[in-house]
This record gives structure tokens, sequence and C-alpha cells, in this order.
């Protein structure tokens, strides 16, 4: 019977696992003038893995990802890259598919590598939605400093699936 | 022929796809963007024209990023023809005008990035060079210092870069380059026409101003120097074009003010071209 049960938990953490993760970025980036600049940044992203598709776009000022099933990617590591080209990340709106805990009062959702906090600003309509457990939101993950990049991020859910 | 000269180095560097440096003018100072660890290589072609004569090099640079927010930089040149009497000037705002070979820190210590495509920021520049040839219009050549500092605004339609600069030879068998302060202006513009967004091609104008304060030489034992100056405006337009990772530039400097020393040379015009490369 123990064994069962724990053969139950590998099959549901080892999903949770490959579920939980961010979908799909468009991250705003500030201070990208030049083609070159957005080359580099494209090619920059381009190495990392889990990247289905990068276009950036100079007048938009952002760079739309959509990330591969099963990839480890951290917006943390989309947000050092863009730092590492000179640039300045800004908001992102993201596709998330993660696991809705409560912690301490407060609500997030995980992937393996982050924790997004719901922000206060998301409706109680759409917050309302949301059940212990797998969830798929769209949402703008609010701005960081970019020398002060942690795995926790706040979270306005715009959409839940 | 030294025209045709000239234009078939050029030929052959876009043959053999080296090419050159930032995304800003060619004579004023910049601000460059490199990525960490990212590679930028260029070659320039320049010419300065005087009353009697010109100069025509062929000038690589590399380009690494070291951070974000410091690059390092080599240039050699292969002089084509050389100037019995060469102005004192930097030439380029990345490189020497004349056979020094330089290696040089770029740190960029201020950037605020405010706006989508915007952003202020600042650079300072620290080289040292030494030359590739004994003597540059009869006086012995020594190393030399380079420092300079610009800050500029960027955004997808405007471009502005103020900065300043010093250059200075050493001393070598008694005999001493005139020194070179410096400073320059530049504004830029991209026309609606050219906002095509990337991987589509860019092209910027900039209108380009230099004002330099060259030194006269020195000799040990020189009854009469009077440590006078040379002044020199000059202002042209240069055009960038950029796509993907590939730059070229091209401009023209023409002198609008030259309140010169009895010992220095009048100029004619200067134009250069580079072509950039993106690692």
């Amino acid at each position: 019977m123990k064994k069962i049960v724990l053969l139950i938990v590998v099959v549901v953490f080892g999903s949770f696992s490959s579920n939980a993760q961010i979908q799909k970025i468009d991250q705003e980036v500030f201070g990208m003038d030049c083609a070159p600049c957005a080359y580099g940044l494209e090619r920059g992203l381009e190495k990392l893995d889990g990247l289905e598709k990068v276009q950036v776009s100079l007048n938009d000022g952002k760079a739309y990802l959509d990330l591969a099933n099963n990839n480890n990617l951290s917006l943390r590591q989309i947000q050092e890259e863009v730092k590492k080209n000179g640039f300045s990340a800004k908001n992102a709106e993201i596709v998330i598919k993660g696991n809705f805990v409560e912690q301490d009062g407060t609500y997030a959702i995980q992937t393996g590598k982050e924790t997004f906090k719901i922000a206060e600003a998301t409706s109680t309509n759409l917050r309302s939605r949301l059940k212990p457990g797998i969830v798929k939101v769209k949402g703008i993950v609010q701005d960081e400093e970019d020398g002060n990049l942690t795995n926790k991020w706040k979270l306005n859910i715009t959409q839940v699936y | 022929m030294k025209t045709y000269f000239l234009i078939l180095g050029i030929g052959l560097l876009t043959l053999y796809q080296v090419e050159a440096q930032g995304h800003g003018p060619i004579y004023g100072l910049q601000t460059p963007t490199l990525a960490k660890g990212g590679i930028n290589m260029s070659a320039a072609g320049m010419s300065i024209a005087t009353e009697d004569d010109a100069s025509y090099m062929l000038r690589y640079t590399f380009f690494y990023g070291i951070t974000e927010d410091l690059q390092v930089t080599l240039t050699t040149p292969t002089v084509i023809e050389r100037l019995e009497n060469a102005p004192r000037t930097r030439g380029n705002s990345m490189m020497p005008s004349n056979g020094d070979i330089e290696a040089a820190l770029w740190y960029r210590f201020f950037s605020n990035a405010f706006g989508v495509g915007k952003r202020f920021e600042s650079t300072a520049i620290l080289g040292v060079s030494a030359p590739t040839e004994d003597v540059r219009g009869q006086v012995n050549v020594g190393n030399s210092i380079h420092g300079a500092i610009s800050t500029g605004y960027a955004s997808r339609t405007w471009y502005a870069w103020l900065g300043g600069g010093y250059q200075y030879y050493f001393e070598k068998d008694n005999q001493q380059l005139g020194d070179l302060p410096y400073a320059s202006m530049v504004i830029g513009y991209r026309p609606d026409v050219f906002m095509g967004d990337y991987p589509k091609p860019d092209w910027r104008v900039f209108i380009e101003s230099l004002v330099e304060f060259p030194g006269d030489n020195k000799y040990t034992g020189q009854q009469n120097f009077t440590d006078e100056r040379s002044k020199k405006v000059l202002v042209g337009p240069s055009f960038l074009g950029l796509y993907g990772a590939w730059g070229i530039s091209f401009g023209a400097l023409f002198p609008v003010v030259q309140d010169l020393t009895p010992k220095a040379i009048k100029e004619n015009y200067r134009v250069s071209i580079n072509l950039s490369y993106w690692l």
C-alpha cells in the first residue's frame, strides 16, 4: 500500500514539475534603439534552452517569446539576458501554468523555479476562479529592479483559462 | 590613383566581410553599447585632405564586451598614404587617424533606459597607443594616452551626443608631438520612412561637429615655442544604415573655422566609411 502511495506521489509530483512552467512571455524592454541591439538580444535569448520562438520588436520595445513544452526557463533568466545586452527589462505579460497555493494568507502561483504572488490589483472575480492545484493564467508581471532580481514576482492576473 | 586605392581597399574589406564600429556617429564621441560577451568587428577607410596632399588609411577595430557596461577595443591601421605634415586629430570617434595601434576601455558609467527605445547614458574612454612609424611630420613619435567622456540620448527617432577628450603624446628622443584637446557634438534623426521594425533595415542621419585645439610639436632646445594652439571647427553629415548584425556608416567633415598656428596645415575635408558586424 505504501509503495502505491509513494508511486502516486512520484507520478503526481513528476506531472506537476513538467506542467508548472511559463508558456509565453511578452517582455517589455526599455532602451533598445537599433537593429544590432535587437539582433544581439534575439541571439542571446535564442541561446537559452527552452525557447520555441523568439521575436524582437524595436518599435514595440518588446521581446515576444513562446516557450517550449516542459521548459525549465524562468522569467529571471529572461530579464537577466535583457540586462546582459545593456537594456532594462520592465513589465512582462506572461501565460503561466503553475500550482496555485495559499501561504500565510497570501495567494501565489508557483512554477518549479519561481513564485508569482497574486497582486492586489487582480480583480476579485478572477481571483475567485482560482482553485488550489494546477491553474493556467495570463497576467502582467510587475517590473522589479534590474540589479535586484529574485525568483519572486508580483502578478496581476488578467485572464484565467 | 590614391582614390582608386581607397575604393579598392574598401571593396576588398566588404568582400571579405570584415566589419566596423558602433551604431552612432562617425566622428563625434558616442556611447556605444555591446552585450556582455558580445563581439563587434569593424573596418574603416578614412582620408584627410589638406591643401597639398591627402592621406588614406584602413583601420580594423575589435570590440569585446567584458560586461554590458565595460568594453575593450583594439584598433590597428594599414596606412596607404601618409601626409608629410599630418594634422593632429583623432579622425574618428573610436580610433586614431594616424598610424597608431590603440587599446582602449569604454566604461558606461551612467545609463537610464526610460522608455521604449529611449535612454540617456554616459561613457568614459581611456586608451593607450603606440605608433607604427618612427617619425610623423618630421617629428619623432612617442606613445600616447587618450581620455574622453561622452554623454548622449538615443531614441527611435532622435539622437544627440556631447563629448570631449584629450590626447597626449609622450616625448621621444627630445621631440614631442603636440597634444589634442577636442570636443564634439552630434545630432541624429531617423525619418519615419526608415522606421521599419527589426529585422528590416533602418537608416539614420547625423550632423556632426568637431572642435579641435591641436598644440604645436615641441623640440628640446626650441627657442621660439609659444605654446599657442590652432583652433578648428569642422561640420558635416554622416549616415548610418543597420541591417541585422550589419552596419555601414559614411560621412564627411568640412572645416568652417581654421585658425592655425604658422606650422599647422590647412585642411580641406575628411571622409570616412565604416563597415561593422556584431558577432
